[in-house]
């Protein structure tokens, strides 16, 4: 069974197109989405109503639940201040245009799902704000995917494409407790990280949308990287009213805003 | 009374004035005074070399007048020219009829009315676009501290052309912990790294020094400069916080970056 997982929409709706028509090329059986549906694109309505024409399991993302709650993160979640100005122009865009039903859907969208042996979240089990960067402490990974009790975690929010195996790896611990110490060790079976990247909002220098697609049968991972015409949504952007600075960014790959200095970081408002 | 020694340098952005002039500082014996003329009291090059040059003597433009009329005796004097200067215009006074006028020009470049002025013409930087075609624009940020996250990012959309086609630009900006840099871009040449300028750290309010950026180019989208510029500043809250934060750290012993 081909599974194909997407992250990180962002209302380009012309490389949500492409993508599924590339999932459909590829032959896939099962599609998953790891949210993030909006937010700075400009065709937030019409990429929810997509997924949920074709009734895609979706995962609610951080761009999502900032919808649905309104912006309550403080300047410690943005890397900058400028990204800070950028991402709240880009939020209240959003959120004027967004239509009732959408907001709606948005709001109940679960924070992860299961296949099997599979899990798919946004961000982390953690937390959808939280990243899981490829270099990110290997503990730290082993830990958010044991929690989860899968053996693959699907994750976006990175926007950078990636798979992390963690292999058999050998866990030590030391238990004090009244004076006495034990000492545990165990090794945990193959697990992996698959970041799917992103569908409209790439970070890898190129303007071209991401996603993956997981072979069961094969145990085989693919990262899929599909061209579209980014200057379609480049122009939605200017006749929308966004920024011009977004589709100057989109055409790069550069993401619209910079990643912060400590991307583990989750604000605790 | 002794002639003066003085050196015109002329030439377009991004060839290497401010460069020619710091190697002859290097190599000069005697003390060496620096102006730079048609730009005001807001450009930054004489901000510059100040900080990086400590055995050279740089003189705001208007004491050029009081200059001449008692110039100090044994020194070696360069005035450098803005590029939007009009050199068949240019009336010198007396004193600096028997200048030496050098012009630094891009390898290759022929024919220009700066070969006609120039006494010598040095081989300076490559520039990148026709200069017919340059647009000038500067701001004055003196007194706004910036987050530097925000700095890097607007210097790499403004380097890479999201705000027009930039051949040459050079900023001073304070950032948060107190410390100012020089930015530095010229088309064509390699990136170089943000220069961290010989200056006290500022850490008590806003900084009373000069600091800005000056860009030239084509097609410059001023406005969104400028906006993204302001959206790049520091409020005052937030100015106080950092500095407080930096003191502290000075007051435990702690290196600070």
């Amino acid at each position: 069974m081909k599974v194909a997982v997407m992250s990180c929409i962002h209302g380009n709706y012309e490389a949500l197109n492409a993508v599924l028509s590339d999932i459909d090329d590829q032959s896939a059986d099962k599609i998953y989405c790891l949210g993030d549906l909006v937010g700075y694109g400009p065709h937030p309505n019409a990429v929810v109503e997509m997924i949920r024409a074709l009734d895609i399991p979706t995962c609610q993302g951080c761009w999502d639940e900032d919808i649905v709650e309104g912006l309550n993160s403080c300047e410690c979640s943005y890397p900058s201040v400028l990204a800070e100005k950028r991402g709240k122009l880009a939020h209240e865009w959003t959120n004027q245009v967004i239509h009732p039903e959408v907001r709606e859907f948005l709001a109940q969208l679960p924070l992860s799902l299961r296949d099997d042996n599979l899990c798919f979240v946004h961000g982390s089990p953690h937390n959808q704000h939280e990243y899981l960067l490829p270099e990110v402490d290997a503990f730290v990974a082993m830990e958010r995917i044991l929690a989860t009790g899968a053996d693959i975690l699907f994750c976006g929010h990175t926007h950078v494409p990636y798979v992390r195996s963690l292999d058999a790896g050998q866990l030590q611990i030391r238990v004090q407790s009244t004076g006495k110490s034990e000492e545990m060790s165990f090794s945990a079976p193959l697990k992996r990280i698959v970041n799917a990247g992103s569908v409209g909002e790439p970070r890898h220098g190129r303007p071209n949308a991401t996603y993956v697609i997981y072979d069961t049968d094969a145990d085989q991972i693919t990262l899929r990287e599909v061209e579209y015409d980014y200057q379609k949504t480049c122009d939605a952007i200017i006749k929308n009213g966004l920024p011009p600075i977004f589709a100057w960014r989109l055409a790069r790959g550069l993401e619209f805003a910079e990643r912060a200095d400590d991307p583990t970081h989750v604000c605790e408002r | 009374m002794q002639p003066l020694n003085i050196t015109l340098v002329a030439g377009p952005p991004g060839a290497g004035k401010t460069t020619w002039i710091r190697q002859q500082v290097h190599t000069a014996a005697e003390p060496v005074i620096y102006l730079s003329l048609g730009a005001g009291e807001t450009t930054l090059d004489p901000t510059y070399l100040a900080a990086e040059v400590p055995e050279l003597t740089v003189l705001p433009a208007v004491q050029l007048t009081n200059f001449l009329e008692r110039p100090p005796v044994g020194c070696v004097v360069y005035l450098e020219l803005g590029f939007y200067i009009d050199l068949t215009s240019l009336v010198l006074p007396n004193q600096m009829a028997d200048c030496r006028r050098v012009a630094v020009l891009p390898p290759g470049t022929r024919h220009t009315e700066w070969h006609d002025w120039a006494d010598l013409v040095v081989t300076g930087a490559e520039t990148a676009i026709p200069l017919q075609q340059a647009h000038f624009w500067r701001s004055v940020l003196t007194g706004q501290v910036l987050d530097s996250a925000s700095l890097n990012t607007f210097w790499y959309e403004l380097t890479y052309g999201a705000y027009g086609n930039v051949q040459r630009t050079k900023g001073i900006f304070d950032i948060a912990d107190g410390r100012a840099f020089y930015f530095d871009f010229t088309k064509g040449l390699s990136r170089s790294n943000p220069v961290e300028l010989n200056l006290p750290r500022c850490l008590n309010g806003r900084p009373d020094r000069l600091s800005g950026i000056e860009i030239v180019g084509e097609a410059l989208d001023q406005e969104t400069i400028a906006q993204t510029l302001k959206d790049c500043c520091l409020e005052e809250q937030a100015i106080v916080h950092y500095q407080q934060q930096i003191k502290d750290l000075i007051e435990q012993g702690e290196e600070v970056g």
